[in-house]
């Protein structure tokens, strides 16, 4: 069928005043298949949208070039004026001329304008229809990880109606903050009995997940629990998988359980303190040895250390190169720690720690006497250094997702932050992704369940299809595509009793082109990118002149 | 009962919140001040030296765009909440606007308007490349017409007829089940620490006029004479951790030390030192970029007490280097004052219109420590640095939390 294209013309109020209008639109006129010029001055307006409207419908034109600004500022509002007209979104190419063409150079452009023109004019001759298509997703919701914030998440999709299977690695819910001093506290019992009694919510404990396959909309899971293994479908998979503290001894030269003490144990004797045999006179806390980068060492010192005041009355010091105090009401109670009399010295230089006496012995330059110090502890509290949870990398292969450089969940990409990772429908919240305090990761949390809720709520989603599709015919079944692709949106399907080929998910494409450009067969297609598209651009540089 | 929604503020955590509830499909109202929405975040720069420092700041022209094109939002700028009625579900909302001399909806922006305008400066200012909605503006005070003389050459020039003199403040009603406070933050005045010069030295700036001059230029240069800096110091905690503002502005050490890097990394033979307090160095992947920093800047502890010029132009910082416990003088050519997140000062304004509670520190203040989000007004939700302090990411994850509060609300209106 022959095609019938439509060049609009705009010159912007007759302010792009080094073009010359009439010449670009004398010479678009014998371009190849080019049915109708027109020359206006405000297409971006509605007036000037209805007089293109009026035209399409006039001149039966099926393609539409748009000679006008920067795509970023109309494109959307053009292309929904092509489906008001009858004809599909995509039959719409633009060319700038505006701000890359008259803004960008003094003298006349009408070259330039007419060659971006025949560019576009080249690139709407290949364009194809897309056609956009409702595709059914599963509904239920993967929790991975049963602390805080998988509870939560638990909790508040069932309040928005979407059921969850929460998958627990240990015994039971509670996670790390169970028992915790934290600040603000943490209602872990009623969290737990809510969730007991909530039917939306599937709890498996002692689970882990030994399989993942499939994306957005559809992952085929499986669970191992106990000697069984259950599959499981899901629409999303939240990973609130946390983090494991870890102690390097080799940080100390004394040995740990003697008088360096775990936050665990600092935490069950402030919960029965009377058990004591001995109240300890005076207990340290040591930061930034391990990790000077971390924000939740500092904030479980100081809640630590006010509980002790309260608690056990005893001398308190915290040893710290630069206390973190970037996280929300942390200043006030360091401010209130201080007041308190809990002694904050600082160091450039790592502290010597040993045992001496049955005590721990730390000597240190304090920085602000600007002199060596030597300070004996009762116990000394060490610092828990953040990692990511046991398991995480091999998580993350199951699920195919990066990690982060230090073992986190979620890549380092300032465009997935909060909570999102490169594959739609897997979401990352709290300190799976780093070193949150429990009100990020509160905020996490809420960012997430609405973005799921927005994924599944309806239980279908509107996708372009086949924006980004293989050729059965073509493909070599390679893998190379699969192996590429960061958004996990290809997989194998079977075509035939012999043969399977690559097929990507109209749902988890991004649309970011990468297997299109590295399939050896050449079998993906990208709408708008294709290949004789590309070079028929290429090739009307020059040519028009 | 109403399934629309208010958000006041058109910052990143307005902008985060409004896409979040548009795309859950309640109707958003996004009212701005501003006669664009953005806020400060919209001003930054990329702080990125031959690798992304991952600063963020590139994410919210993005969302502006998604912003400006959702069919489920309509963005109401230059204009302020007067006064509210109703409760939660079913809120009543007073819109002020004032007087849209040049509609948004009608401008095409081809800057013919400003070529013709014969005040100096322009009464008619051109958008920043990124603005939403890409509109030129028309300044009330510099205005010659306005002002009542007769000037129509921009009304006579505009191809589309869009500059209307006649324009009159326009009164709104609103009915939303659900609001979300997102007014963003004020920048600390570094004119109130006098002793550090800043407004008396042109070579004294704040972080604030970094962002703007990379903004623009791309580069940094004295602002006294135009060469390259060869010593730069940064001053951190200005506005933050003091006697007036007991808290940490959570944003201060990191665009410093991206900004140490950036300069660094296009002048090599620049030095530059930061003074600090506590160094905040926490935070998703910014461990190694600090470690690479510490290779070629220099950290000193201890916060500078006065900056004087000298009779050559440099600037004389006097400073106690604790961990030395020395008291120094030393020149620089540059001095940036790290200023951080304040309050806004008219906040006291709209707490008393919508009834909700102002905190200690002048942010607006959650009910529980857990739900940042929740006012003392049912319905009435917080996001963004309006409730303390954020860096981009920490205030787009807010907004996000503060939408699904609110969805909850308008889900159960449904």
């Amino acid at each position: 069928m022959q095609i019938r294209i439509g060049v609009f013309l705009c010159d912007c109020g007759k302010s792009l005043s080094n073009i010359d209008f009439p010449k670009v639109s004398e010479r678009a006129e014998k371009l190849q298949d080019v049915v109708h010029v027109g020359l206006h001055s405000n297409l971006c307006l509605k007036e000037g949208i209805e007089e293109m409207l009026s035209t399409i419908r006039d001149g039966a034109i099926d393609r539409v070039v748009i000679a006008a600004c920067s795509p970023k500022l109309k494109e959307d509002a053009f292309r929904n004026a092509l489906e008001e007209a009858g004809l599909n979104s995509n039959f719409l190419s633009l060319a700038n001329i505006r701000e890359q063409c008259s803004w960008a150079h003094e003298g006349d452009v009408t070259e330039k304008a007419l060659e971006l023109t025949a560019m576009a004019v080249e690139r709407a001759r290949f364009l194809k229809p897309l056609v956009k298509k409702d595709v059914p997703v599963n509904k239920e919701v993967l929790v991975v990880g049963g602390g805080f914030a998988g509870m939560k998440v638990a909790l508040d999709l069932a309040n928005l109606g979407l059921r969850t299977t929460l998958v627990e690695r240990g015994l039971a819910l509670g996670g790390r903050l169970e028992g915790f001093e934290t600040n603000p506290a943490v209602p872990i019992n009623s969290m737990r009995k809510a969730i007991e009694e909530n039917r939306d919510i599937e709890v498996l404990t002692s689970a882990e997940l030994t399989r993942g396959e499939g994306e957005v909309g559809d992952f085929s899971i499986r669970i191992k629990k106990g000697d069984e293994e259950l599959s499981r479908s899901f629409g999303a998979i939240i990973f609130a998988t946390g983090y494991r503290p870890e102690i390097s001894p080799g940080d100390f030269q004394l040995r740990p359980g003697v008088n360096l003490i775990s936050q665990e144990k600092l935490t069950e004797i402030l919960k029965a303190p009377e058990r004591l045999e001995l109240r300890p006179k005076t207990i340290g806390f040591v930061l930034d040895v391990s990790d000077e980068n971390c924000r939740l060492p500092t904030l479980s010192a100081l809640n630590d250390a006010l509980a002790v005041k309260e608690r056990l009355g005893s001398e308190v010091y915290v040893f710290c190169k630069s206390l973190k105090v970037d996280s929300e009401g942390v200043e006030e109670v360091y401010r209130e720690a201080r007041d308190r009399g809990v002694v904050f010295v600082k160091f450039e230089e790592r502290p010597r720690i040993c045992s001496e006496d049955g005590r721990v012995k730390v000597e240190l330059n304090d920085i602000l006497l600007g002199d060596e110090i030597t300070v004996f502890c009762d116990f000394l509290v060490a610092e828990e250094r953040i990692m990511p949870s046991e398991g995480t990398e091999a998580l993350s292969s199951i699920l195919k997702m990066r990690i982060d450089s230090r073992g986190f969940c979620q890549d380092e990409n300032v465009h997935l932050y909060p909570v999102s990772c490169e594959r739609k429908g897997i979401f990352c919240v709290g300190a799976c992704r780093g070193d949150l305090d429990i009100a990020r990761a509160s905020t996490d949390v809420a960012a997430a369940v609405l973005s799921t809720y927005e994924l599944l709520a309806s239980g279908t989603a509107i996708v372009e299809a086949e924006r980004v599709k293989v050729d059965p015919e073509k493909c070599r079944v390679c893998l190379t595509c699969i192996r590429v692709c960061p958004h996990g949106a290809i997989r194998l399907v079977r075509v035939d009793t012999e043969r399977e080929v690559a097929q990507i998910s109209d749902l988890a494409c991004e649309g970011c082109g990468i297997c299109a450009a590295i399939c050896p067969a050449k079998a993906i297609d990208f709408e708008g990118y294709g290949d004789e598209q590309i070079l028929a651009e290429v090739q009307a540089i020059g040519e028009s002149l | 009962m109403e399934t629309s929604s208010l958000v006041i503020g058109g910052g990143v955590a307005g902008v985060a919140a409004a896409l979040a509830l548009a795309d859950n499909g309640s109707q958003v109202y996004l009212i701005e001040t501003e006669p664009s929405i953005g806020g400060w975040a919209a001003s930054f720069c990329c702080k990125a030296t031959d690798v992304c420092t991952k600063c963020s700041v590139c994410v919210v022209p993005q969302k502006l765009q998604q912003v400006a094109i959702h069919p489920h939002i309509s963005i109401l700028t230059d204009s302020m909440v007067a006064g509210l009625s109703g409760g939660i579900g079913n809120f009543k909302v007073e819109v002020l606007q004032k007087p849209q001399y040049i509609p948004p909806e009608r401008c095409i922006a081809c800057g013919m308007c400003a070529e013709v305008c014969p005040t100096e400066p322009k009464a008619i200012r051109s958008p920043s490349p990124e603005a939403v909605p890409y509109s030129y503006v028309l300044d009330e005070s510099r205005c010659l017409r306005l002002k009542g003389e007769t000037c129509d050459l921009c009304r006579d020039i505009c191809p589309t007829n869009a500059i209307d003199f006649n324009h009159e403040p326009e009164k709104k009603e609103l009915g939303v089940g659900a609001i979300i406070v997102a007014t963003g933050f004020e920048v600390f005045d570094a004119r109130e620490m006098g002793c550090l010069g800043y407004g008396r030295y042109p070579n004294v700036l704040t972080g604030l006029d970094l962002e703007r001059i990379f903004n623009r230029e791309g580069y940094l240069k004295l602002p006294s004479n135009g060469k390259d800096p060869k010593k730069v110091a940064f001053v951190q905690c200005i506005g933050s951790r003091d006697e007036s503002h007991g808290y940490c502005s959570q944003v201060c050490c990191k665009y410093a030390i991206r900004f140490a890097r950036l300069i660094k990394y296009q002048n090599p033979n620049a030095e530059v030192t930061i003074f600090y307090i506590d160094l905040q160095t926490a935070g998703k992947g910014f461990a190694q970029f600090y470690e690479e920093c510490q290779k070629n800047i220099r950290f000193v502890r201890g916060l500078p007490v006065e900056v004087l010029g000298t009779s050559s132009g440099e600037l004389e910082v006097r400073f106690e280097n604790i961990s030395e416990g020395t008291v120094k003088r030393e020149t620089f050519d540059v001095v940036a004052l790290s200023v951080g997140i304040s309050p806004k000062k008219d906040s006291w304004d709209l707490a008393r219109t919508l009834g909700i509670n102002l905190g200690e520190c002048g942010f607006f203040d959650a009910k529980e420590p857990l739900n940042s989000n929740e006012t003392n007004v049912e319905g009435i939700f917080l996001a963004g640095t309006c409730q303390g302090p954020r860096d981009i990411p920490d205030s787009i994850a807010h907004g996000m939390a503060a939408a699904q509060s609110a969805m909850e609300v308008l889900e159960r209106c449904k």
